[in-house]
């Protein structure tokens, strides 16, 4: 389906949108591993980070800690989907299937409008307390806000927010977090749109 | 006061923050390798961090740098000036211009808040074209051999 560009269809699509705040985006999500030295290593040598607290049991505990911590912007990593379950929501995108979820509806009908392209703008992240490897995280995350359709420099497309809350084992608060993304419709992309996906 | 335990010549004591401190700047060069091995270090698959053919079709002229990763170079900068007794306890970013493989990003901070204990920083990372990034980050001393 074309990109409606007509107010009526415009209004359509803003109706749909506002439909979805406030909703649940997907049920929780619980990480596939505990927190743990190997994913910590591998994210500390990526950034260069040398920190110590992050591979080091006794530099950590000279801080007052109880032993090595994960670097406080990895905590989506622990609740990353992995690399099949990667392909599998591309598969299913690619071939419009939707699946029984409010996030998996939302991008359906965002990727109908030609609003495809997706690009992070802004993350807020309040961290409760820090990680310890062994820790067990849970993500809930909810459609907070959903912008009007605006024109931007990337193209025509819309703001998500979504409200993210990590908790661990226990369901104590680890991180809070507000997250905003656009997804838009590339300048680039051909007129006859639904071209799109890998 | 007794000193930080840090990494060598990197020695801050929260006490002595006093805002509009600045922080020593760091230049990062940005090459393909970096940004992919970030985004795949934080289980991210999304093409537009590693496949340029891909990044072009959704309009963008090449692959760029995540959020996370940004993210994750914002902890380093911070912690590398505060040293390892410090814990972050808040972080809110705003990515401008997208980091491609080439640039090289020029980290910066000020000291823009001391309440108590927590000290807030203003950290912007520029690339040629413009600033990448700028965030506000919030951290604490963690105690041990930091007080």
């Amino acid at each position: 389906m074309t990109a409606g560009s007509s107010t009526e269809a415009q209004a359509g699509l803003a109706e749909q949108l506002t439909g979805f705040v406030g909703m649940e985006a997907e049920p929780p999500r619980v990480a596939r591993y505990a927190v743990n030295e190997a994913m910590v290593r591998n994210w500390v040598e990526a950034h260069d980070d040398r920190n110590p607290v992050y591979v080091d049991q006794a530099r950590a505990r000279e801080t007052g800690r109880q032993g090595i911590v994960c670097p406080p912007a990895m905590i989506s990593t622990w609740v990353m989907a992995g690399y099949r379950r990667w392909r599998e929501v591309h598969r299913l995108r690619s071939e419009g299937i939707v699946e029984d979820f409010a996030y998996s509806r939302l991008l359906n009908l965002l990727d109908q409008a030609g609003y495809t392209s997706v690009v992070a703008t802004n993350v807020e992240q309040e961290y409760h307390r820090e990680l310890h490897p062994g820790d067990h995280v849970t993500a809930h995350f909810t459609i907070e806000s959903i912008s009007p359709v605006k024109r931007t420099a990337l193209g025509e497309g819309c703001f998500l927010t979504l409200h993210k809350k990590y908790v661990d084992q226990a369901g104590d608060l680890l991180v809070e977090e507000r997250f905003r993304l656009l997804r838009f419709k590339p300048k680039a992309a051909e007129p006859a749109a639904g071209e799109d996906k890998a | 006061m007794s000193e930080l335990v840090s990494a060598p010549g990197i020695t801050v004591s929260f006490p002595d923050c006093q805002v509009g401190a600045q922080l020593p700047a760091l230049d990062l060069p940005l090459d393909r390798t970096t940004i992919v091995a970030t985004a795949i270090a934080s289980q991210d698959f999304e093409d537009v961090h590693h496949d340029p053919g891909k990044a072009q079709e959704r309009g963008t002229p090449d692959i760029f740098m995540s959020i996370n990763s940004t993210n994750g170079f914002i902890d380093r900068y911070v912690t590398d000036w505060s040293g390892p007794a410090a814990r972050i306890t808040r972080v809110g970013l705003r990515l401008g211009v997208p980091n491609f493989p080439g640039d090289t990003m020029r980290l910066t901070g000020e000291v823009t808040g001391v309440d108590g204990d927590a000290v807030t920083l203003r950290v912007l990372g520029s690339n040629d074209r413009g600033v990448h990034v700028t965030a506000e980050v919030t951290l604490v001393p963690t105690g041990g051999n930091a007080r």
